[in-house]
Formats: structure tokens, C-alpha cells, sequence
């Protein structure tokens, strides 16, 4: 103890610092890579506080009747149950989720790859156009957006405004139980942005020359998106569309700020996540709600699974 | 050895930071601190803010913060502080959640205080019942209001169409909302809002009937031929043009901003007396309230003055005896009365009501009017609501849209409603 009065505040004492090289490998790995983990320590905390750590309470908490005020009581597999036998929002929110995926998912990769190709053919100004397209991702899970769609989408909105031009009277879309979902796909295919963003540059990754050796053997334009652009854009294509659907599973502040937090008209926004978040802090169902997302990882689970299963069969890597 | 001076450095400024920071504590400590929440929009949060300046003046050496988030996000905040062990001192509490938060232990019972530290004598007694749950008191009334049909006066006269009175039946209100679609005096409005999703107007329908939403004992108090005739009362006004159609009444979020009313799609729509201030402010046009119809000409009692929001205390909190005396000061001080006026409801202290009423403008003196004229239509507070009621306000709007889109009958759509609300409250 007089010792270590001795050496300056915080250097490690010379005989404890030998004793520690003796003690073996695991101390001098921990001495040499200790910068590094000093560097990973705010990633760490958060993964293990802020992600793994919630997760595996949640796991927990969905075996358990929990409403957020009293403790968890333990119940088994019964939300499970109740999920699977008995709960008609389960399949209704399923639904309106997977009529999202199906449809958000498609239009909007394709839309931004056309807008990739065409930002791609050297434009000046590409940075501005860039930026612009892009903006509407940034701007994706705010409210003002959600409530610009309304605007737009109502009865007396823009798109009505613009169908009275040539004669039909729209209904009011956002509010109508057979059309909301398609005013929520238009609003995911308007933030095309970050899969835009990297199909650009997926685009650029493509040697020029092999375009003027297909031009100089004749072929068409459309057949050198066919044999050129697609097949040497399918890695880009296969991580877009695996990111977005994950997103679009997890898809919530439109439906949430569109239906102002009903889920409405008759259940047609009920998006998955907006079913978990009214049994959690809407129901105080807190249990039941972990069950919900444990079910909502397994099916992105699978989805993901069979996305890389089938990848093998059409997408292309450079060798 | 670049290594070593980093390190020693981090080691050396955490345990600054960590002697900082426990400093921090202790000085805070030493003061007498208050955590306020409540839901509620910019002009609550600034008449609010206002108080707990005042009382800060009066009470040096206190420090009081407050935070205020609008409904749909405030009750999960709440649970999660709750929750958390992270709850504030002084809690905005509603009479729909109020059974639960007591009856799990998260709130004081605040008898004891009364009436030295808190001294509710000149309180309506129904109001202060109103806040207690299982023989204690847990809430305080901040206000009272009725539930209202807010009428745009000027489209009325427009149409040609004389206003509604008390003694308006919903068959005739009916014939009048056709008139004034049909009129179309203005491009878009129709008669008034469609109100079969609306828990307040289904509920005070019931009441003239003799029946309820739910009985005291947390069971269903309706029947499968009430829900139908209910539907069935809105799918005619609907048919007739009287109200708006399903597709528009869809936009209503249940907010002032997107009511019919505010929309300028509806001449009559429903609301809530405390909130004619802000509807006025929305509205270019003249508003004025009154009170639902009445089922038949001689029915009576579906209103009642509804405790429009509580302050409750944190079970959890650390000075219990301060966030009292806040209360007590919020309700009780003549100061405070004023900087609050009617936003939160009409005060319940009779002599707050006094001081209050000389200041009010003439906007201001409208619910006023309007609460303390209902006569023989108010009736006595209804139970507060059991666990799953806010499920069951969902399903009543959830099929009243399936019934304004055709996709249900009015009498399949009363049956639906009185199945799942019996299976909601079975499950609690």
C-alpha cells in the first residue's frame, strides 16, 4: 500500500505489473488489446444494455402476464396460445402487414432503380439531384410527412383536386378502409432514397466498356440492362431487398400518425407493430405485447432465412 | 507507454466526473424538488408553467419541473416511469385510468392531508367521490366539463335552420342535419358529424335509457338491442344525408383539429365543454354548445359533470408532504385560479369558481354556462370505466366504421359489439 503511495497516481506498480504477465495469456491479451476495448466500451454498453439486455427481458416478459405496474406473473406459453388459437387482431394486423411488405417492397426498389439509372447517365448537377431524392428517406418517419399525406390523400386533397380535372370524384382515399394501405405503400415508395443511394452506386461499379463491346456487337438497350445491368446489380439488389423488408416489417409512424393511433378504418392501417405497441402501452399488456414481437423476429427471421436460401440461385458475385 | 498515460488520464477525469457528479446529487438534494407530468397541448403547458412559478415565489428553495406530452404518448410515458421506479412527483391522472394506477399501488392516498394540507371543503362532494377508489382518495379534480354538441351557429343560419335546443330530440336533430346538407349552402358540409363511434354520445344515449356502459361492478351494462338500435339510429341519419359519410367521419382522429366540425365537413359536431375555447379559436365561424339530444321528449340524465382531469401523487415519490401542498396550492390559491381559468374544466372549489368567473371573457363563460345549464339532464357520475374499457372505445368505433361502410348490418353490428366487449372484460 506505502508502495503504491509512492508511484505516480494510476501507473500500475513495476511488481504488480510483472506478476500480471506471469498470471498468463489472457492478462497480456487484455494489456494489448485493452485501447481497443476501451475504444468498443460505448458500443458494448449499448449493445449490452440497450439491445441484448432489453431483448432477453423481453423474451422473458412474454412467458409472463406483465402490465407494467405490478410484477410479472409467470404464465407460461399461454400468450403464445392465445396468439396463435385466439386473437382475430393477430391475423387482421398480419395481413394489413403483409399486403405492405408485398407491395411496398417491389414498387419501391424498382422506382429507385430507375431513378438511379437515370441520375447515373452523368447529369450535371448530380450531387443536387442526389440530395433531393434522397431527402424524402431523411424526412421518412416524421409526422409532418404523415400529416402532408393526409393533406394529400383526403377527400378534398391534392389527388382528388387533380382527378376533379378530368372528371372523377375520388373518395377520400386515406380514410377509406379499401384504399388506406395503398396511400401508406405510396408513401414507402417516395422514400426510395437509400436504396436509390446504393444502387447508384452499384451502377458505378459496372465497367463501362463492357456496354461499348455490347453496343459494338449490336445489342439493344434493353438488352444490355438484361444481360449487363441486372445480373451485375444483383448483389445490390438482393441486400436492398433484404433491408427493405425488414423495414417494412417494422414499418410504424405512418400508420401510427394516419390513423392517429387506432389502427383505423376497421383495423385497414393495423399494422403489425402498431397491434404490438396498443396491446403494450395501449392495454398496459405488456407480456402479451413481448410475446407479439418475439413472433415478429421469427417471421423476419424466416423471411431473411429464405431471401439468402434462394440468393444462391440468382444472385451473381464476381469471382 | 502512450498507452498508460491514456489510461491513467481516462481513470483520472471518470473519477472527476464520478466526484462531479456526486456532488451534483447532494447539492440537488438539499432542495426541495417537484416532478410535474400531464398531457395536454402548448397553452396547458404555459398556464401550468405559470403556478409552479408562482408557487416558487412564494415558496423559496423549491424547484419545480414540469412536462407535458400530448394524450396518445402520455400514458406510455407514464407506465414506463412507473414502471421504471422513475415516477414524478405529481401525476395528471384521468378517470378512466385512475381505478388501475390505485388499485396497483402506484399513487398515495391522500385522505390523511384533509382538510389542514389539503382542504377541499367547499368541493362539490360528487367530484371529490369522483377521485376516490376503494374508500381513498387518490386524485383531485382539476375541473369538471360535459360532454357537448358543438354547433357552428353561422352555417345554421345560412342553411335557414333554426339551432337546436334542450329540448331537441335525435329525430328531429336528424330532420334538421338533412336540411342542411340538402340546403349546400356551403361545398362539402353536411348536417352534422357521425357520432355511432363516439363513446361519449353512445354512452349518454344509453344512460336515457336507463342503461350503461359499464356496471359498477365492471361488467357489460348494455344489450345487443341497444348497440343495434344505436347503429341502426346513425346508418338512417346517414342514409338521409343528415350526417357525414363514413370515408369523412374516418378522418376524425379524435382531436380538435380533425373534428368535423374543425374540418368544415360538419355544422353540428360532439366534443367536450372545456375544449369550446380552443374550437372557437379554430374557427372562423360562430360556435355555440349544447347538449346531446335527447332520445325521447321527456328522457333525462345522460349528461353528468365529468371530473375532467386529476392530480395524483407518486406512491414512489420522495416528498409526498410538498407535492400536496402543490396541489393544494394548484386548486386552492385565487392567484393560480386565474392564471388556469377554465382550461382544465370549471374549478370545483366554489369560491375558485367565483374568482375565476369575474375574469372570463366571452368565450370563456360558454362551458361555463353551458355545464352549470344542463338542469334535468345531468345525472349522477357514471362508475369509473374497469381495465379494457379503452379496448372497448375501440371496438365501438371499430364497428360503428364496419356498419358506415356497409360491410356490417346496424343489428349484426350490435351484437358484434356486445360479444367483444364481453370477451374484453373477461379477460380484463
Amino acid at each position: 500500500m506505502s508502495n503504491a503511495m509512492r508511484t505516480p497516481a494510476g501507473a500500475i506498480p513495476v511488481e504488480r505489473y510483472q506478476g500480471a504477465v506471469a498470471e498468463g495469456r489472457f492478462r497480456r491479451l487484455w494489456n494489448a488489446n485493452a485501447p481497443g476495448y476501451l475504444f468498443l466500451l460505448p458500443w458494448l454498453i449499448g449493445f449490452f444494455g440497450l439491445t441484448l439486455g432489453p431483448a432477453l427481458i423481453s423474451l422473458y416478459l412474454s412467458f409472463t402476464d406483465f402490465d407494467m405496474l405490478q410484477s410479472p406473473r409467470w404464465v407460461g406459453i399461454a400468450n403464445y396460445v392465445r396468439i396463435a388459437t385466439a386473437d382475430p387482431k393477430f391475423s387482421a394486423a398480419m395481413h394489413v402487414t403483409l399486403t405492405y411488405v408485398v407491395f411496398s417492397v417491389p414498387f419501391k426498389l424498382t422506382f429507385a432503380l430507375l431513378v438511379a439509372m437515370a441520375l447515373n447517365r452523368g447529369l450535371r448537377g448530380l450531387t443536387f439531384y442526389r440530395a433531393i431524392f434522397y431527402l424524402p428517406s431523411l424526412l421518412g418517419g416524421s409526422v409532418a410527412i404523415a400529416v402532408l399525406w393526409r393533406q394529400l390523400f383526403a377527400s378534398d386533397g391534392l389527388v382528388n383536386a387533380a382527378l376533379a380535372q378530368i372528371g372523377i370524384e375520388g373518395p377520400s382515399w386515406i380514410s377509406h378502409p379499401n384504399y388506406s394501405i395503398y396511400t401508406l405503400v405510396a408513401l414507402s415508395v417516395w422514400q426510395f432514397g437509400s436504396p436509390m443511394i446504393i444502387f447508384l452506386a452499384g451502377l458505378r461499379q459496372i465497367p463501362q466498356d463492357m456496354y461499348e463491346a455490347a453496343s459494338l456487337d449490336g445489342a439493344s438497350k434493353f438488352r444490355q440492362f438484361y444481360k449487363i445491368t441486372l445480373p451485375l446489380l444483383t448483389p445490390v439488389i438482393f441486400f436492398n431487398a433484404v433491408v427493405q423488408t425488414i423495414e417494412a416489417f417494422k414499418a410504424f409512424t405512418p400508420a401510427f400518425i394516419i390513423s392517429g393511433g387506432t389502427g383505423g378504418p376497421i383495423n385497414s392501417t393495423l399494422f403489425y407493430t402498431l397491434y404490438l405497441y396498443q396491446e403494450a402501452f395501449g392495454n398496459f399488456r405488456m407480456g402479451y405485447a413481448s410475446a407479439l414481437a418475439w413472433i415478429l423476429v421469427v417471421i423476419i427471421a424466416i423471411f431473411t432465412a429464405f431471401s439468402f436460401l434462394t440468393s444462391r440461385y440468382w444472385v451473381h458475385y464476381d469471382d | 507507454m502512450t498507452l498508460r498515460v491514456s489510461r491513467r488520464n481516462f481513470v483520472a477525469g471518470s473519477a472527476a466526473l464520478l466526484s462531479l457528479s456526486a456532488l451534483g446529487t447532494s447539492a440537488l438534494a438539499q432542495e426541495k424538488r417537484l416532478r410535474l407530468l400531464w398531457w395536454g397541448s402548448q397553452p396547458r403547458a404555459d398556464r401550468t408553467n405559470k403556478v409552479s412559478q408562482l408557487y416558487q415565489t412564494k415558496n423559496p428553495g423549491t424547484s419545480i419541473t414540469g412536462e407535458f406530452l400530448g394524450w396518445g404518448d402520455y400514458w406510455p410515458r407514464l407506465a414506463t416511469q412507473v414502471a421504471g421506479r422513475n415516477a414524478p412527483d405529481v401525476i395528471q391522472m384521468d378517470y378512466r385510468y385512475i381505478v388501475q394506477y390505485a388499485r396497483r399501488g402506484a399513487l398515495a392516498p391522500l385522505e390523511s392531508y384533509m382538510p389542514a394540507k389539503l382542504d377541499l371543503g367547499d368541493f362539490d362532494k360528487a367530484q371529490i367521490e369522483g377521485g376516490s377508489v376503494d374508500g381513498h382518495l387518490y386524485g383531485v379534480s382539476l375541473g369538471a366539463n360535459s360532454a357537448a354538441t358543438v354547433l357552428n351557429t353561422t352555417a345554421f343560419k345560412e342553411a335557414g335552420v333554426d339551432l337546436p335546443t334542450q329540448a331537441t330530440t335525435w329525430e328531429e336533430f336528424g330532420r334538421m342535419g338533412a336540411e342542411i346538407t340538402k340546403a349546400g349552402k356551403r361545398k362539402g358540409m353536411f348536417g352534422i358529424a357521425d357520432g355511432s363511434g363516439g363513446e361519449p354520445l353512445f354512452e349518454n344515449w344509453l344512460r336515457q335509457r336507463g342503461k350503461a356502459l359499464y356496471t359498477a361492478d365492471g361488467k357489460i351494462g348494455f344489450d345487443v338491442d341497444d348497440a343495434s338500435e344505436w347503429y341502426d339510429m346513425w346508418a338512417k341519419f346517414r342514409a338521409s344525408g343528415a350526417c357525414v359519410p363514413a370515408d369523412i367521419q374516418a378522418l376524425d382522429k379524435n382531436d380538435i383539429e380533425t373534428n368535423t366540425v374543425s374540418l368544415g365537413k360538419a355544422a353540428a359536431g360532439f366534443a367536450h365543454s372545456n375544449q369550446f375555447v380552443a374550437y372557437q379559436a379554430m374557427n372562423k365561424d360562430k360556435l355555440a354548445l349544447t347538449n346531446y339530444m335527447r332520445i325521447k321528449p321527456d328522457s333525462k340524465g345522460g349528461h353528468y359533470r365529468k371530473p375532467s382531469m386529476f392530480f395524483s401523487v407518486s406512491a414512489q415519490s420522495k416528498s409526498v408532504d410538498l407535492a400536496v401542498d402543490y396541489v393544494n396550492f394548484f386548486v386552492k390559491n385565487p392567484e393560480a385560479a386565474v392564471l388556469l381559468d377554465v382550461e382544465r374544466g370549471i374549478p370545483e372549489s366554489a369560491a375558485m369558481r367565483e374568482v375565476v368567473a369575474a375574469k372570463l371573457d366571452e368565450n370563456g363563460k360558454v362551458p361555463l354556462e353551458y355545464v352549470s345549464g344542463l338542469g334535468d339532464l345531468a345525472g349522477k357520475l357514471p362508475p369509473p370505466p374497469p381495465a379494457g374499457a379503452g379496448e372497448g372505445e375501440l371496438m365501438l368505433r371499430n364497428i360503428a366504421e364496419q356498419v358506415g361502410f356497409g360491410q356490417l348490418s346496424p343489428a349484426d353490428g350490435g351484437k358484434q359489439l356486445v360479444d367483444e366487449i364481453t370477451q374484453i372484460l373477461a379477460r380484463g
